[in-house]
């Protein structure tokens, strides 16, 4: 009697063990949602590192007409692809009223070529015109729902999600970009008018995810 | 005459040795016989039209990587282990990412790791790419999705994975 109960006891703890993790287990893992369009920016009051040592938040890098953020990073070659155009796109949006920012969220490769002094060393080498803070322990990433590198999210004056995805269609070559998604988004912006292309995807380099 | 009938016997014989050595020593030479038989060009709707023809045969592990990818270099022994321990119930489908001018390297890659199977090089615009693949991908690499050999997707995933979470997934994915 006393084996028919430990038996009995067994299949039903090996049921609701398995009945757990099996609820546990998707079919689809899930990845880090990204903000969807119309949500407002995240953490705006968190002070990040710039660069130059200042001390800065997302609100007041935010220009009167919105705030654009580029999760990049110093090891992904699909950044230095597209790096050429950062420049230009920090000088539409400055023009445009809207203030840039782009943040490194790649903890996990601090001690190899994403550490902060590489990052001043980067922005400098390549004449960054805008914010480049370091996201401590991917945080920014992580609320933003950021996945890679490079990855584009525009904010109007309200600080509400209007654009998120890529730069443009064509890391290779700037001269043959057939869809200008950022540029077209910032002109709207900036123009009050509504933005006809809101998401965009690209390949690029996942973000190094503190472990 | 009989001398000559001899020797185009030989040559006959030898041309054909040569052959069926060269065909057993690279299958993937059988499979694609149009182009390069480790890395040929593809483009979303011949993807999706690869990875649909082993329904009912096989279930899928589908991998996205590049040369340039670190995450995405330490987990690709493990894939190619994976094909070798479930040779005859997976098809492993590895489609490169490099930019066009990493082609080469890409390929000596895949030599290196011993890679025998063909294999495929992403053409055409990265986000039909990334649509057709999955709507949950976001175009990070790695990016690895299992199929069943009922063609239903068992997990997908960006980001890199070690062998016990590919056999877990495969696993299921072969009711085992």
């Amino acid at each position: 009697m006393k084996i028919m109960k430990k038996a009995t006891l067994f299949i039903t703890i090996s049921v609701v063990v398995t009945a757990f993790f099996g609820a546990f287990s998707p079919a689809e893992i899930s990845l880090p949602a990204e903000l969807e369009i119309g949500a407002k920016a995240p953490m705006t009051d968190v002070e990040v590192k710039d660069v130059s040592g200042e001390m800065v938040t997302l609100k007041q890098v935010s220009g009167d007409n919105g705030l654009l953020v580029i999760f990049s990073c110093n090891t992904c070659p699909w950044v230095e692809r597209w790096e050429d155009r950062y420049n230009p796109h920090a000088r539409l949006a400055e023009e445009n009223g809207i203030g840039t920012i782009a943040l490194n969220p790649n903890a996990a490769y601090r001690d190899r070529g994403d550490g902060f002094e590489d990052m001043q060393e980067r922005a400098k080498q390549k004449g960054y015109e805008f914010y480049y803070a370091l996201d401590k322990n991917s945080e920014m990433a992580k609320a933003f729902g950021a996945t890679r590198t490079p990855h584009i999210f525009l904010f109007n004056s309200n600080m509400e999600l209007v654009y998120r995805g890529a730069i443009d269609d064509n890391a290779n070559s700037a001269e043959n970009v057939k869809e200008p998604y950022l540029k077209n988004a910032i002109k709207a912006l900036g123009a009050g008018e509504d933005i006809s292309v809101k998401t965009s995807k690209s390949l690029g380099c996942t973000i190094k995810w503190p472990s | 005459m009989k001398t000559v009938n001899r020797n185009q016997w030989l040559m006959a014989v030898f041309a054909l040795f040569l052959l069926s050595a060269f065909s057993l020593h690279d299958r993937s030479v059988k499979e694609n016989r149009d182009g390069d038989p480790l890395l040929k060009d593809v483009t979303a709707e011949e993807l999706k039209g690869i990875i649909e023809s082993y329904e009912g045969e096989k279930a899928v592990l589908v991998n996205v990587w590049a040369t340039w990818c670190a995450p995405c270099i330490e987990e690709f022994p493990e894939i190619v282990e994976i094909q070798r321990k479930y040779e005859d119930s997976l098809q492993v489908i590895f489609i490169s990412a490099d930019f066009a001018d990493s082609r080469e390297r890409a390929l000596q890659f895949l030599k290196d790791h011993d890679v025998d199977w063909t294999t495929y090089f992403k053409a055409g615009n990265d986000q039909k790419f990334i649509e057709t693949l999955s709507d949950d991908w976001t175009g990070a690499l790695p990016f690895s999705k299992i199929i069943s050999k009922e063609g239903k997707v068992v997990a997908s995933w960006e980001n890199s994975a070690t062998f016990s979470k590919f056999d877990k997934h495969v696993k299921r994915a072969l009711n085992l």
